[in-house]
Parts: C-alpha cells; structure tokens; sequence
C-alpha cells in the first residue's frame, strides 16, 4: 500500500516535470510567435498557431470547391445553413458588443447562415482583430473593429500588432465615431473659449495611455495649445464619469454615442465637436474646424484636426480576414449593405439611441487607407500621443 | 410617482403572467450556468441580450437580473461539493466549504450556503429599496481615495487569516500582489512580467487562477489520496441524514443571524463602490468572520461560518452594485455594465430618470432579485442530495470527469488555450503551497486586490496630491486601518507566546 502510493507520488513529480518543461517551451515559443499572428512554424499549442494551420486547410479545400462550380449563384448557396462566427474584440455589454449583436441577426436573414458571436476581449481591441487577420479565409468568419485604434497602434508599431488593416476585406461601416469634448456642468467652462484662455491647469480624465480617450485629449490640446493636464489610468470610462461628477476632473474627450447619456441627464455639457458639420442633436456646439480659426496659427492646427478626422472617419468597420475570394466578399458586401438598410434594423437601432453611420465596403477600404497616409511629421505625433510620450 | 405607489405596482407587475414566467426560466439558467465553472454572471446575461430586444421593459429587467441573481449560488454548490467554484466569486467560499465536504457534510454546508445567499440577496434588495432616495449622492461619496483605503483594509485581512503562520501568510500575499501586476500596466504603458507574451498583456484572469489554485491542486491531492472524503468519515451518508443535514444548514444559518447581518451590509457596501466587486466583498466577509470569531482556528478547517460570511456576502453586493448602476450608470461589475446595455436596449433610462419616473421598475429588480434566489435556494436543496451521492466516489472516478471539467471551464472563459496552461500551472503552484502550508486565501486576496490599490492609489495621488489621505472619509479608513492592524499584531504575539507555552507543555 504504501509503496503503492510512494509510486503515485513519483508519477506525479514526473508528470510535473514534463509540464514544467513544456509550459517553459511553450513561453519559449510563443515570444516568437505570441499571438500566433506570424508564420514561423512554432511547435506551441496557443491557439493562433492552431488557427493559422486550419487557415491554410480551409483555403485550399473552399478554393478546390470554387474552381468546380459557378461563382455568384455559389456564394449565396454556399453561406446557406452555414455557421458563422462574428469576433468582436471587446467584453459582452459594451458598444462594440452591441452593435454586433444589433446587426448579426439581420446578416443571418441575408445570408441564411447562423452567426455565432465570440468575444475576443484582450490587448485593448488587439487580440481580437489579430485573430480575425488569422482567422481561415473562406468567408464564415467576420469581425467589428475598433477602427481608429487599431490604425494608430499599427502606425505607432506597438508590439502585439499582428495584422495589417490595408489588408482586411472590409464589409463597409456600422457607425464613424463622431468625438466630443465634454465638461463637467458644474465646471467654470461654459465655452471652448473658457478652456482656451484658461489660466489655470485644466485637468482632463481619461482611461489608459494610448486609449482614445488619452489620445484624442493630448493631440487636441497640441492643436489649441492648451494648458492642460490629462489624468490617466483610470479602469472604463464610466470611472471618469464619477469622477467628473465628484468634481476631482474637469472633463473627458469620448464619442458622441458613449457620451450622449450624461448630457441628456444634465451631467455635463458638450463645449467642441469633431465632425465638418455640427452633429443635427447638437447644433449649437462649434466644431474644431470653427475653433482652429481662433488659435494663433490656424493652419498648423487644421493640418493636425485633418489627419485626427481622418482617424475618426475610420469609426467602427465590419471586415473580414485577408484573401476571402472575390465572388463571396462580395457578396457579403451585398447582405451587409441591405442589412444596414433593414427598416428593422433602424428601428432597433433607433430604440437602443445607437447611431449608424453605413458606408460601402469598398469605400472603407479608401477610408482605411486614407487614414494611414500622414505626413511624417504628423505621424510622430500621433505615435508619441499613443506612447505617452506627448 | 410615490415610494409605496411604486412598491405595490412593482410587486403586481412581478408576479403577473407576462413576467413571474421570466423570472423562473431566468433564475433556473442562471442556476445552471453558475454550477459549470469558467461560465459566470456576465455570461448568462449576454446570453440573453438578444431576447430583450422584443420585450416589454419589466420582462426584459426580470429576465436578466432572474439569471443573474442565481449565479452566485449554482458557483457556491459546486465550490462546496467540488472544490472547484463555478464562478469566480465563490473563490471565498472554497475555505470552509471542500473541508466540511470531507468531513461529510456537504448537505449542511450546501443548506447554510443556499439560505446565506437569499438573505444576503434579500438584504441587498432592502438596501437597494431604502437607498433609492438618497442614491445619487452614495456613489459620489467614495473616489479613488476611499477605494484605496477601503481595499487596503481588505488586504490587511491577511493578517486574520495568517495567523497559524503570519511568514509564510505574508509571503503568499506578496506573491499574490505580484501575480496581479502582471500584464500591461495602462498608467505607464509598461508590460510588467509579461516575457513579451501577448497572453500575458491583459494580466491574468482570475478564473482559470482561482480554478488552478483550489480546484486542479484539489483534484491532484485527491488523485494521490484516493478519496474525497477524510479518514474516519462513512463512506456514504444516506439520503434521509443528507436531507437532515441540510435542514440544520438552514437553522444553522439563521441562529446566525447577526453574523449574516454584518455580512449582508459588507456586501451591499462593497457593492456600491465601483471597482471593488464580490470577489472583494465576500473575503472581507471572510476576514471577518474569523475575526470574530471564538474559535477563529477552525477556519479553514470546515467552520460553518466560513461558508455563511462570503455567500452571504457575495449575494448582498447585488442590490449595492444595483444602487451604483441604476443612479449613476456607474456599473460596479462587468455583469452590471451587461444589465445597463441590457437597459439601453429596453428604452430604460438609468440616472434621475428612472430613480424619478422609473421607480416601479426599481422594485421589480428588488422583488426579482428576492424571488429568483428563493428559486434558487429551493433548487439548490432539491439539487444537493443526489450530487452529494458524487462526492463518495472513489478518487479514480471523480478525478478524470473533474478534470475534464476544469479545464474545460478554464477555456471557456476567452475561448482560450492559454488558460488551460494557467490551469495547470496554479494547480501545481496549488498543491505545492498547500503541501508546504502556504495560505492559498492570503495570496488570493493580494492578487484580487492587488490591482484596485495599485490604481487607486495612482489615481489619487493624482487627484488629491501626496496629502490625499487627509480628507475626512480616508482619513477614518486610515485611522480603522492602523487600529486594526495594532490589534492584529498584539493578538498575533499573544497568540504566538501562549503557542510557545503549549508547545512546552508538549515537550
């Protein structure tokens, strides 16, 4: 008996042993190929590594059935009865979250299929669209994007980057992302002007370094040369909320759909707003462009807000992952423009106060790439705003 | 519209025919979905978004908060019988409840865990109906200074639970606050401990750690003890004593009252706070169980205290983390950030226009909250009997179909391989701190709370400058924080003379 258990012990310091060493290889592994983005054959089981291998078995095998059949009847039958999985690269219950699960039904009444939501949370929207970039290309897997962050992280190189957004096959756009800035009602800044000519600090909240919140705030207050300190760090946007109502912060930048809320509850006031156009809810609010003018150099500023708009056109794309063949793109294009215009769709859309903002696929892609296009020196601003080092 | 207007519309909408229905398919999946491990709260919630977009406001509301006011305990039922808790925040519950299991008492423990949780619940539900007219101005009270100071406090629970061995307590703390440093810190932008691992990037999730520490390590002592249960204890108890056993839970819990009590307000005040969340709550309930306790050495061991305090305590932060969501649209947990989509979606709007218009559909969350645990705790007693069967299996049959479970529960949190790695990692780690008696409670507490004083203290800094302490409320919590510890430390030496004093005797 006892010898019996001496042996069980043995069994399990070896089995230890053998996973110790494994787990080490695995680290090992995955620094080369963490996120399982890159090609390099790594013998770890992370998942990304798993996935690029089904990538290369799937796309062999769909374009086989594609050279034996007819191609635009093919793509409508072939999503028939179909599952499809739609990643979105952020926890259940927030906006992303939302608006995938507002559209989803709508693109399974187009295609036929049945989509199946993942969550993909992690790396502030990144490990999400990595494994969209990864995932097999035959159409049935499509993603929501977090589209201006995930841009400025792939021109500030940040590591963990494992995709290339040029590359995506994009579906077209749910919403662009309108920033606004917001004050605190109870803050001695009725006007932008206020904040302008501001003696003291103004103190703005935001969540981490690098976030759009932080990022928006530091290259704003570049363009307006304002006296302004930003206070990061903190865990969600609504922890700034509170802390705006507590009166320890002045003020955030957000977009208008996050925002909306605690103006209509008489929290905060909006003072600027992004957009050329003043947004038809806010009509007395003057835009950035309407403000550059008052700043001593106008034209250094509106060369920054044209390239911050651009990131903000960018707003929140439906993609898919690179080198999906032609005929079933675009016939997702297809389903997801008439989903998009689906009087239901609206309707919910509406019910839920969640702004749309559609726009074709091959649209977003020019949208995409405009965005990447920046003069150097503007670049190094933003990917010094996005490493905090602004 | 009036409080009592309000009171009597709420309860008459609940249990009409277009929504009592909700309430019970609602809290029976939220049931199902806490008794399997890696799903949680936040899970059975977003399952159910789609539903709501058809609704009427006050089904969509009693459907959601019926899902969710169960977790808690279908997580505690197999936290008890299991060792492996359902959700995270049973992990309090993992102390006291495996040990009573192998001392064959599960049906006790699972009795007091059931009626623990519907008085927590319904406590948080009372709260939540007085605290409606001064809501909005709770939340504002605590900033990131209290919440440092608050968490703080928490931490130095440590010193209560590492009495037998404050060294190897306090090192296990440590390492708990280093574990929760891991990932990329968002003040600095610096990856901390992350070995340029893009897994890592995000710190580790407390599911799969909670579930290596105390489950994988239990399933791997129990594979080399052979049997779940403990030396001496009857190989199976019958059906009749099982159904006794369960009742003495329930009385047993109710002699008790006083200790659910303080529980229940710990919770519902930890649930206020955004940021702090159960997993918090229920070890400072914990922590003060055995704090007051007369026989604080038995925690651990299979006090039935040590079971009633964090259930109690954990279904309490419900109606707090409520008050939070509801007046500020502040969520204090990620299954509230869920229930406020959940609510956009419904038309309903949170902040002064519910707490001023809205206020029958206030206690419709109240009277589902009280109904849907009650659902809960019948299901629970009904459910426990022929589970408990499986706990008096051999070790070799329990330990493949456990494992299975596990691992399976660590990958479905983020569909995740990389978990299931984490799993077993910690369930090494697990086993070997047990063997080697380091307190397995002290690191969780450091790595649970590590991040919130991290923060918090960064943010308040910030905020208050270096002095940020000297404001009234921090400045009581600091003041609690040093009394507390100065008492601890006294009791410690006295303790550890009068251990001296045996040990002579003894030699």
């Amino acid at each position: 008996m006892n010898s019996y258990k001496q042996w069980r012990k043995t069994i399990f310091i070896l089995v230890t042993l053998i996973f110790t060493l494994s787990l080490i290889l695995t680290g090992c592994g995955s620094s080369q190929s963490s996120g399982g983005g890159s090609s390099s054959p790594s013998a770890s089981s992370s998942s990304g590594g798993d996935s690029k291998q089904t990538t290369t078995a799937d796309s062999t095998a769909s374009s086989s059935t594609a050279a034996s059949s007819a191609p635009k009847d093919d793509a409508a039958s072939f999503y028939k009865g179909k599952k499809m999985s739609f990643i979105v690269p952020y926890d259940p219950g927030g906006g992303y979250d939302e608006y995938a699960r507002m559209i989803a039904p709508f693109i399974e009444k187009y295609t036929g299929a049945k989509i199946e939501i993942n969550n993909m949370p992690g790396a502030g929207g990144m490990k999400g669209v990595n494994e969209l970039y990864v995932a097999p290309n035959d159409g049935l897997t499509i993603g929501i994007i977090n589209g201006s962050a995930m841009i400025t992280n792939q021109l500030a190189k940040i590591s963990g980057v494992k995709y290339d957004l040029g590359k995506l096959g994009y579906l077209g756009r749910m919403v662009s992302d309108p920033r606004v800035l917001v004050v605190s009602t109870k803050s001695p800044y009725k006007t932008f002007e206020d904040m302008m000519n501001s003696q003291t600090t103004i103190k703005l909240g935001a969540t981490g370094l690098g976030g759009s919140t932080y990022v928006d705030a530091v290259i704003m207050a570049k363009a307006f040369d304002l006296n302004q300190n930003v206070i990061h760090g903190f865990d969600s946007s609504s922890l700034v909320d509170q802390a705006i109502q507590r009166g320890e912060i002045s003020g955030m930048w957000g977009s208008w759909g996050s925002r909306q809320k605690a103006v209509k509850n008489g929290e905060v006031r909006v003072v600027l707003q992004s957009e050329k156009n003043r947004l038809p809810d806010i009509p007395d609010i003057p835009t950035v462009y309407e403000m550059a003018q008052k700043t001593k150099d106008p034209a250094a500023t509106l060369e920054i807000i044209k390239y911050w708009a651009a990131l903000n056109d960018v707003g929140r794309p439906v993609a898919a992952p690179p080198g999906v063949q032609p005929d079933r793109l675009k016939f997702l294009q297809d389903v997801f423009e008439k989903a998009m215009n689906d009087p239901d769709l609206l309707a919910v859309a509406k019910q839920g106060s969640r702004d749309l903002g559609y726009v074709s696929g091959a649209e977003m892609a020019q949208i995409a790439q405009d965005a990447t296009q920046m003069p150097p020196e503007i670049e190094q601003l933003f990917v010094k705003a996005i490493k905090g080092e602004l | 519209m009036g409080i009592a207007e309000a009171l009597v519309s709420g309860f008459s909408q609940v249990i009409s025919p277009h929504v009592l229905p909700y309430i019970i398919i609602g809290a029976l999946f939220g049931f199902v979905i806490g008794v399997i491990p890696g799903l949680s709260g936040h899970f059975a919630m977003a399952m159910l978004i789609p539903f709501l977009y058809t609704m009427k406001p006050e089904t969509g509301i009693a459907f959601l908060i019926g899902a969710h006011s169960t977790v808690a305990q279908g997580g505690g039922l197999t936290a008890i019988l299991f060792s492996t808790p359902g959700t995270g925040q049973s992990a309090a519950t993992l102390m006291d409840g495996p040990p009573m299991t192998r001392k064959g008492l599960a049906g006790q423990a699972v009795g007091a865990a059931m009626t623990a949780c519907f008085i927590g619940a319904a406590f948080g539900a009372v709260a939540l109906a007085f605290m409606i007219p001064i809501l909005q101005k709770i939340v504002l009270v605590f900033g990131s200074a209290e919440v440092f100071m608050l968490s703080f406090l928490a931490l130095t629970f440590v010193s209560v639970m590492g009495r037998d061995d404050m060294t190897r307590s306090l090192i296990a703390a440590f390492i708990g606050l280093l574990l929760a440093m891991i990932g990329l810190d968002n003040v600095t932008n610096q990856e901390r401990f992350t070995f340029g691992s893009l897994h890592l990037m995000d710190g580790l999730d407390i599911v799969p750690v909670v579930l290596g520490l105390f489950a994988a390590s239990e399933v791997i002592d129990l594979w080399l003890r052979g049997r779940l249960l403990d030396k001496g204890v009857a190989a199976t108890t019958s059906f009749r004593k099982t159904q006794k056993q369960i009742f003495e839970g329930v009385l047993t819990t109710f002699k008790k009252w006083w200790l659910v009590l303080r529980c229940s307000v710990i919770g519902t005040v930890i649930g206020v706070i955004p940021g702090l969340g159960s997993v918090a709550a229920s070890f400072l309930a914990y922590g003060h169980a055995m704090q007051t306790s007369k026989s604080p050495e038995t925690f651990g061991k299979g006090n039935i205290e040590g079971i009633i305090a964090p259930e109690s305590a954990t279904d309490a932060v419900e109606g707090g983390a409520l008050a939070s969501t509801l007046a500020f649209g502040i969520p204090g947990s990620s299954s509230m950030a869920i229930l406020l989509g959940g609510l956009y979606i419904l038309g309903v709007e949170t902040g002064i226009p519910i707490i001023t218009q809205h206020v029958d559909l206030i206690f419709v969350m109240i009277f589902t909250l009280i109904i849907g645990t009650l659902i809960g705790t019948v299901v629970g007693m009904f459910v426990i009997n022929p589970m408990a069967r499986l706990t008096f299996l051999r070790g070799s049959l329990l330990v493949p179909p456990l494992l299975a479970v596990i691992l399976t529960g660590a990958y479905a949190v983020e569909r995740s391989w990389f978990d299931i790695g984490i799993v077993v990692f910690f369930g090494i780690f697990g086993y070997m701190l047990k063997e080697l008696n380091y307190s397995r409670a002290s690191l969780l507490i450091g790595f649970v709370l590590g991040h919130a004083v991290e923060k918090n203290l960064y943010l308040a800094v910030q905020l208050g400058g270096p002095a940020f302490f000297l404001k009234p409320l921090p400045l009581a919590f600091l003041i609690l924080i040093i009394l507390f510890v100065g008492y601890n430390i006294r009791s410690h030496m006295k303790y550890h003379k009068k251990g001296k004093g045996v040990m002579k005797v003894g030699n």
